[in-house]
């Protein structure tokens, strides 16, 4: 495989890792604020489930953002 | 990715050999045509059965609009955004069926950028528009508010909307596509499954979200300032 290729591989692979690291790391605060609130008040379960799950694809966004680079990438491999 | 683009580099050419995509899209508009059209025949007071559900889904839909639009100003624009939902909703769930794929009968139509991106300009020029229709030339002000330097920022956000809508759908799907196909290839027995019913979620958490940010930004560009 030449050089180019190998270095396309590398580009996609540091796109999708890097792109992970923030958003698992806020995706992870966020559960864990919203396991918070609904063992403080289990009466807000239902309105605090469906707010995490619109924040959680709003932060998987990011990721998805170096998804699509790497899918870019090895198009042009 | 820019590989589909560049296959149908001509309308006529779209036009006269549409892609697989485009032909499941169609597939999408008759199914959901044909639901309405099972459901609202014969319509009766007190619904059952399809109606019934239909009726939940349009007066689920339409408070969820009509809590971020405003309620003055949901009918006007109720059918417009919930017409993405469904639209999104059922072409996500197509890569869910037998027998999806490049090859196969069928593939979701929004798993490759040009259907998202079309969505994404769609929204983009409604927002515009609708926000023109509601407030004359005096929408325009809105980009220079507060301060008058804020306006190359305002249309910066302007033109990352349709980018990150297109691309937060299209990663998701084809990229739930992508993962599949590859366990299919490695562990054909258990595990496409679980990615199958993950694929169940996703698809309706990003209609959720792509409605959810079409209907913040039109209740954005049309909404009174006088409160």
């Amino acid at each position: 495989m030449s050089l180019v290729a190998g270095l396309i591989a590398i580009g996609a692979g540091i796109a999708v890792g890097f792109g992970a690291v923030g958003s698992g790391i806020g995706q992870g605060i966020a559960a864990g604020k919203a396991f918070e609130a609904m063992a403080r008040q289990p009466e807000v379960r239902g309105t605090v489930q469906t707010f995490l799950i619109i924040a959680l694809a709003f932060m998987e966004t990011l990721t998805i953002y170096g998804l699509v680079i790497a899918f870019m990438l090895l198009g042009k491999m | 990715m820019f590989g589909s683009m560049a296959e149908s580099t001509g309308i006529l050419e779209g036009l006269l050999h549409p892609s697989l995509y485009v032909k499941t899209a169609w597939g999408v508009i008759l199914f959901l045509a044909i639901v309405s059209f099972l459901g609202t025949r014969n319509m009766e007071k007190v619904p059952r059965g399809l109606q019934n559900i239909l009726e939940m889904a349009v007066e689920g839909l339409y408070n969820f609009i009509g809590g971020i639009v405003g309620e003055k100003k949901a009918p006007k624009y109720f059918p417009f955004i919930a017409t993405f939902f469904l639209f999104i909703l059922i072409s996500n769930y197509v890569g869910l069926l037998p027998f999806s794929g490049h090859e196969g009968p069928y593939i979701p139509p929004t798993s490759t950028i040009s259907v998202t991106a079309a969505l994404a300009i769609i929204v983009f020029f409604a927002i515009h528009v609708f926000g023109i229709s509601e407030k004359g030339l005096g929408y325009f002000k809105h980009f220079i508010t507060p301060f008058v330097f804020m306006l190359p920022l305002n249309i910066l956000e302007q033109l990352v909307r349709p980018l990150s809508l297109s691309m937060r759908l299209y990663g998701n799907i084809y990229g739930h596509e992508l993962v599949v196909g590859t366990f299919m290839g490695l562990v054909p027995m258990l595990i496409p499954v679980v990615f199958n019913l993950l694929g169940v979620l996703t698809g309706a958490i990003q209609a959720i979200v792509f409605t959810l940010l079409t209907s913040s930004y039109i209740g954005e560009a049309v909404h009174d300032e006088h409160h």
